[in-house]
């Protein structure tokens, strides 16, 4: 036990916490900005998939990373105006077309892939794992000065560019919502349509922004997976994030700090997950963790929620009585 | 409107859906037909879209296409856990309530069946009813977690029926793996099925098309009458039309929401339960089996009424059938079907998908209304004058 | 009705709307010829009860609806106002009563939501507060800019929507029923401030049935009744009397043959009953009444004085903070709807649309919802479908149901089918109590006919109803005996309805009068 426990408190084990969180962390950014706006995305899975697999076709045939990613980022964008468009404009349940975008991201992107594949290499593949080199992959980076400080140097330094940037993306979110004019606009479109659309915000092209920016996170997202996280692309490689993402929002309170501090405790499951097959765990057992924490999580978050409207109604309770002494 | 312009309508929103999602397959075969000249691509293309909607049904070789029997009951076989799977959607999702639980149900229910079919001997006849039961009981369990949190916290039965269908997948892995897999085999996969569980074939002939087959269809039935002639049915429905009406006319909305979810559970769990009592002899499955999923697209294109789920799942059987054989003879990657099931799922579920002509064939309909009751009144007074 | 009492020669007004009818698809008219004018700088009264067509007539002002025929014209200019930012970018501004705020965005963000002053790529937040303080000062209406608006009074939220129309250029404001959530205090400070706007020139309507308001500040009234003018005069000329006959006269009466009720045994006994909402405001005061067996019992008042919290208590759909509520000597307060049901209570509720049907299910599933697990329906764990078409058919023929078959889904009907389909199911279970509220609003002249009729034969039959209704023909025609509701509270009870008068109702309806305790007292039957 004080053995495992050593095993933990290693630089190692805080730096894989990051890594993992790092995907979770972009999918949770799409989740919270679309929640703001007023509905709920759950196609995250599904376009993260299309997003790793533009990503690392792309980098393999522009024999560079930059190329990759933008093309990741692009097919989550294009993909989620797609959704928009199904959406607010077909009128189709949102949660079902993030049903159908799923399925596609499934057995689609594989489809998918065979056939690209197929035309440009002559053979049809099932991964692109065999393409993509180390080189083709996003860089890893080592930051100067912390990485000389021990300890904390080994848990900060050498991560991916995207995992910094994850980081970075959620300072970045959390000030678009609040301190932007467009944030603004998502959150009161969210909150009060009507108030918006009554001063000449326009309520269509807001969540059409909004749900557009869950994509480019998911682009981000799904890049890491595909050119960091694993080398090249395999079917249902995302395993679940674009759902954990989901309730990690909820357990955030919808707010990007609180996402992110959800994503580093589903981080922590999977790392411990990782970390109990090492020492000899089937693998079976320790990869289910990270799915059980997020409905503990969403069980806690509830109970806590439910007591604190308990309080609050009680309290209304006590003022209404005196009121009513009055 | 009148009874058969609505039905009009919907065959032809139906038929344009499939034909767009037809179009999409099309335009991706042809990209990834071989041949060096665009004619060459075209026939290619002509040759696999030949295979893939006749194919499932016809022989074609050199001396013409000829219906073949064997390829029906094929069909036929592939239909036993998606009516199931459907079904449980149907339910469910009537209810109003988007549990995705289905794919982790249909695994879950399988191992259930398998290892009751392995470890617990009885009578023949008796066994495979007692091991299908006791998987679909299995998943009705599982299932009252999301639908009790639901209930209770108000938790996203959604997220947490995906996050089970993880769970479960591995908690098998790790039973098969760690206790149950036979040692003397190359892969893992269980012990076999006793000889007195197995669930017999309907027609022997290679097919896979077992008894099973029969119970979905009573099933079916069962479950339109269920949703359609009772009043626990016919409260799901309405709660998942208008729970505060349902609430106002005295319902018991939470109770019918937690029924409605271990129905779907435990249809889902005798789905996966038949399927492999039918069709394998030992439990070999390391992966979701994707059932769950192809239910969802079912119980959407059935409009959620169980009747309508066996021709929806034939077609999604005839469509995999057709990927599947394309695959083989035109090398089309047979994944092409969860894009076309894609489309059409989105076409099928877009409320304001042709609702301009749905508006033309109303206002049609009132004008008519309004031209016979004038004709009858002109008439009236006719008479009167007369 | 030209406004000879208060028109001055060669007098130009900033709004002019001209024979203005609207009539809605579904074939209600809400206005009919409809003349309104606005002096420059007054505050001008707009009166009537509940569907007057006051509010119709002031959203046609602010764009958000277009009338059918007529004009406005704005200071000397003819205008189209196909949306509100049309109307704002004429001057006009509206103060809903809904507010059309965010309440987790603070003050000054509400304020600037859609023209926000940026630094760079950000808000500029100091000179969001800058704008907001500096019109607050301006215009005298105190707000907390950096206060969020979901932790500020109601008072307050209100002031900030008037800030939010001046800011955006309003010279115009359109207050729909600005006192109706406000405390007196906040009542006194508005009006303050209002004749401070008056005095920069500000032209202002008040949407107000509350008489000693519109006596104290404003210049001009115009009333309505149905949809039509009932005039326009000078408030120092008029007394509270007179507008009280004005807006709450009877046009037409729908009479209902009834013979003299026979009450007996108390069914539905009400005591004490209290409750105060989330915003600390007492909607139900102490209220005790009870409806004997065979009488049908009314509930008069303007809508928003208690009466939808009252019948929301009786059927569970919130918890009273006291008081006590039996039928039949059994208790119903916070019982599952079931159980109430099963005591025999039947609703027809206000929102029929949200409450009372299913709007997709057929007309026969929404006749079954309440009955559906009856024995006569079931045979063993199946539906007896002849059963169950039969009782549909059974109350769509006694009930004139106008609908193709019993398959029809419910929504497709007009509204006046679907009231029926509604009142179908709550008059034939057997009710030993049947709660009406508002049974025929909005629905057409035939429809409200035959229910009014079913209420009256169902009340000689044995049942006790209580009728609660904003339409005071409805009430006074159909009740035996009836109580007034105030501001939460009984104002009166009249044992007996047909001696009254419009004259007396309108003074009780408006807070003019009130009983004494004793008087009140009397609808208890001990």
């Amino acid at each position: 036990m004080l053995n495992f426990l050593k095993m933990l408190l290693t630089p190692e084990f805080f730096f894989s916490i990051i890594r993992i969180s790092a995907p979770i962390l972009f999918a949770t950014l799409a989740a919270i900005v679309v929640e703001k706006a007023g509905f709920c995305n759950i196609g995250l899975e599904g376009l993260m998939m299309f997003s790793a697999l533009a990503g690392s076709l792309v980098s393999y045939y522009a024999g560079s990373w930059v190329w990759g990613l933008l093309a990741a980022v692009v097919m989550g964008v294009l993909m989620s105006l797609l959704m928009g468009f199904f959406a607010f404009q077909l009128k189709t349940d949102i949660t079902l077309v993030g049903i159908a975008v799923n399925m596609m991201g499934s057995g689609g992107t594989l489809f998918l892939c065979q056939v690209i594949t197929n035309l440009t290499e002559g053979k049809a593949m099932a991964s692109t794992t065999g393409l993509i080199t180390k080189t083709l992959c996003i860089p890893d980076v080592a930051i100067p000065l912390i990485n000389k400080i021990p300890f904390l140097g080994g848990i900060l330094s050498g991560h991916n560019l995207l995992t910094y940037f994850a980081f970075l993306c959620c300072l970045l979110t959390s000030i678009m919502l609040y301190k932007t004019s467009l944030g603004l606009n998502i959150r009161a479109v969210g909150e009060n349509p009507n108030a918006a659309s009554s001063v000449g915000v326009s309520v269509l092209k807001i969540k059409y922004i909004a749900i557009g920016f869950s994509g480019l996170m998911c682009g981000f997202g799904g890049a890491f997976m595909s050119m960091s996280y694993a080398q090249g692309w395999s079917q249902d490689m995302v395993s679940g994030r674009g759902f954990i993402a989901l309730a990690a929002q909820a357990m955030g309170n919808g707010e990007c700090l609180g996402g992110m501090l959800s994503s580093l405790v589903f981080g922590f499951a999977q790392a411990l997950g990782i970390k109990f097959s090492a020492i000899g765990l089937d693998s079976n057992l320790a990869s289910p963790i990270p799915y059980a924490v997020t409905i503990i999580g969403l069980v806690i978050f509830a109970v806590v929620r439910r007591n604190r409207e308990k309080k609050r109604h009680s309290a209304a309770g006590l003022e209404k009585i005196a009121a009513t002494a009055k | 409107m009148t009874k058969r312009r609505q039905i009009v309508f919907s065959l032809v929103r139906g038929l344009i859906a499939i034909a767009i999602a037809l179009l999409v397959a099309m335009l991706l075969i042809f990209i990834s037909a071989s041949g060096d000249s665009f004619a060459e691509k075209l026939k290619a293309t002509g040759e696999a879209l030949r295979q893939m909607l006749l194919g499932p049904l016809f022989r074609m070789g050199k001396n013409g296409t000829s219906f073949e029997f064997k390829r029906l009951t094929d069909i036929l076989a592939t239909m036993i856990p998606i009516i199931f799977t459907g079904l449980a959607v149907c339910i469910m999702f009537s209810a109003n309530q988007f549990n995705l639980g289905a794919e982790g149900g249909v695994m879950l229910g399988a191992f259930t069946t398998a290892m009751i079919a392995i470890y617990v001997p009885m009578a023949a006849f008796i066994h495979p009813l007692v091991a299908v039961i006791g998987g679909g009981v299995a998943v009705a369990i599982m299932m009252l977690l999301p639908a009790l949190l639901k209930t209770k916290l108000n938790v996203s039965e959604m997220v947490c029926s995906l996050m089970l269908n993880y769970i479960i997948m591995y908690l098998i892995k790790f039973l098969m793996n760690a206790y149950l897999a036979d040692k003397t085999k190359g892969q893992i996969q269980s012990y076999e099925f006793l000889e007195t569980s197995k669930i017999a074939p309907l027609i022997d002939n290679g097919s896979k098309l077992s008894w099973g087959f029969a119970v979905a269809i009573v099933v079916v039935v069962l479950c339109g009458l269920f949703m359609y002639r009772t009043r626990w049915g016919y409260a799901i429905r309405m709660i998942g039309i208008n729970q505060e009406f349902s609430r106002y006319s005295g319902m018991k909305v939470a109770s019918v929401i937690v029924l409605s979810q271990v129905i779907g559970g435990f249809l889902a769990g005798i789905g996966g339960g038949i399927e492999m009592l039918g069709r394998y002899s030992t439990f070999s499955w390391k992966s979701l089996p994707g059932y769950g999923w192809t239910g969802i697209t079912i119980a959407i294109l059935a409009g959620r009424n169980p009747c309508y789920v066996p021709l929806a799942a034939f077609f999604m059987a005839y469509l995999a059938k057709g990927c599947e054989l394309m695959a083989t003879y035109a090398n089309v990657p047979s994944q092409l079907i969860d894009i076309i099931q894609g489309v059409i799922f989105l076409f099928f579920a877009a409320e304001q998908f042709l609702s301009r002509y749905r508006q033309k064939l109303v206002v049609k309909s009132a004008q008519e209304e309004l031209a016979r009751k004038n004709a009858a009144e002109s008439q009236e007074g006719g008479a009167v004058h007369a | 009705m030209p406004d000879e009492k208060t028109v001055q020669p060669g007098e130009q007004y900033v709004v002019q709307m001209k024979a203005i009818t609207k009539v809605y698809p579904n074939g209600v008219a809400a206005n009919q010829g409809v003349d309104f004018n606005l002096r420059k700088g007054e505050i001008h009264a707009l009166m009537g009860e509940n569907g007057a067509g006051k509010s119709t007539l002031m959203k046609m002002l602010f764009g958000l609806e277009q009338p059918t025929s007529g004009e406005i014209i704005v200071n000397g200019e003819k205008l189209n106002l196909t949306s509100p930012s049309v109307a704002i970018s004429n001057g006009i501004g509206m103060v809903h009563q809904h507010f059309m705020l965010v309440p987790s965005l603070s003050v000054a963000e509400n304020m600037v939501l859609g023209m926000v002053p940026k630094k760079g790529l950000f808000i500029d937040q100091a000179k969001a507060i800058e704008i907001t303080r500096e019109n607050a000062e301006k215009y005298n209406l105190h707000v907390e800019p950096e206060a969020k608006v979901m932790d500020i009074p109601v008072g307050m939220k209100q002031k900030v929507e008037i800030l939010k129309a001046l800011v955006r250029g309003a010279k115009i404001l359109i207050l729909d029923e600005p006192t109706a959530v406000l405390t007196t205090q906040e009542t006194t400070e508005l009006f303050k401030e209002l004749l401070h706007l008056k005095e920069q020139g500000y032209t202002i309507v008040f949407i107000s049935h509350k008489l000693n308001e519109i006596m104290q500040i404003t210049d001009r009234l115009t009333i309505m009744r149905n949809g039509r003018s009932m005039g326009v005069y000078n408030t120092k000329d008029v007394t509270k009397e007179e507008i009280s006959r004005l807006m709450v006269g009877r046009d037409v009466v729908l009479t209902v043959q009834k013979d003299k009720a026979q009450p007996s045994d108390t069914v539905l006994r009400v005591r004490d009953l209290e409750y105060v909402n989330e915003w600390n405001k007492k909607m139900l005061d102490k209220i005790s009444f009870d409806v004997r067996k065979g009488e049908i019992l009314g509930i008069a008042g303007v809508e928003g004085n208690g009466q939808k919290e009252l019948v929301d208590m009786l059927f569970n759909f919130n918890t009273p903070n006291a008081g006590t509520a039996t039928v039949n000597g059994e208790n119903i307060l916070g019982l599952p709807q079931q159980k109430i049901r099963s005591l025999g209570v039947s609703l027809v509720p206000e929102d029929r649309m949200l409450y009372g049907i299913a709007s997709s299910a057929s007309i026969e599933e929404n006749v079954i919802s309440d009955r559906c697990a009856e024995k006569r329906f079931n045979v063993g764990p199946l539906f007896k479908m002849s059963a169950i078409h039969a009782e549909s058919d059974r109350l769509i023929q006694d009930y004139t149901v106008l609908c193709k078959s019993r398959k029809q889904a419910v929504g497709m009907l007009s509204g006046g089918n679907i009231q029926k389909v509604v009142v179908a199911r709550e008059f034939s279970n057997d009710p030993v109590l049947i709660l009406a509220d508002q049974p025929t609003r909005g629905i057409d002249v035939g429809a409200t006919e035959f229910i009014r009729k079913k209420l009256v034969d169902l009340s000689r039959s044995g049942v006790a109803v209580l009728l609660i209704s904003a339409d005071l023909n409805e009430v006074m025609e159909l009740s035996d005996s009836l109580i007034v509701m105030h501001n939460g509270h009984i104002a009166a009870y009249f044992e007996d309805t047909s001696a009254l008068s419009d004259e007396v109702m309108g003074e009780y309806m408006l807070g003019l009068k009130q009983q004494t305790e004793e008087e009140v007292r009397r609808v208890c039957h001990d």
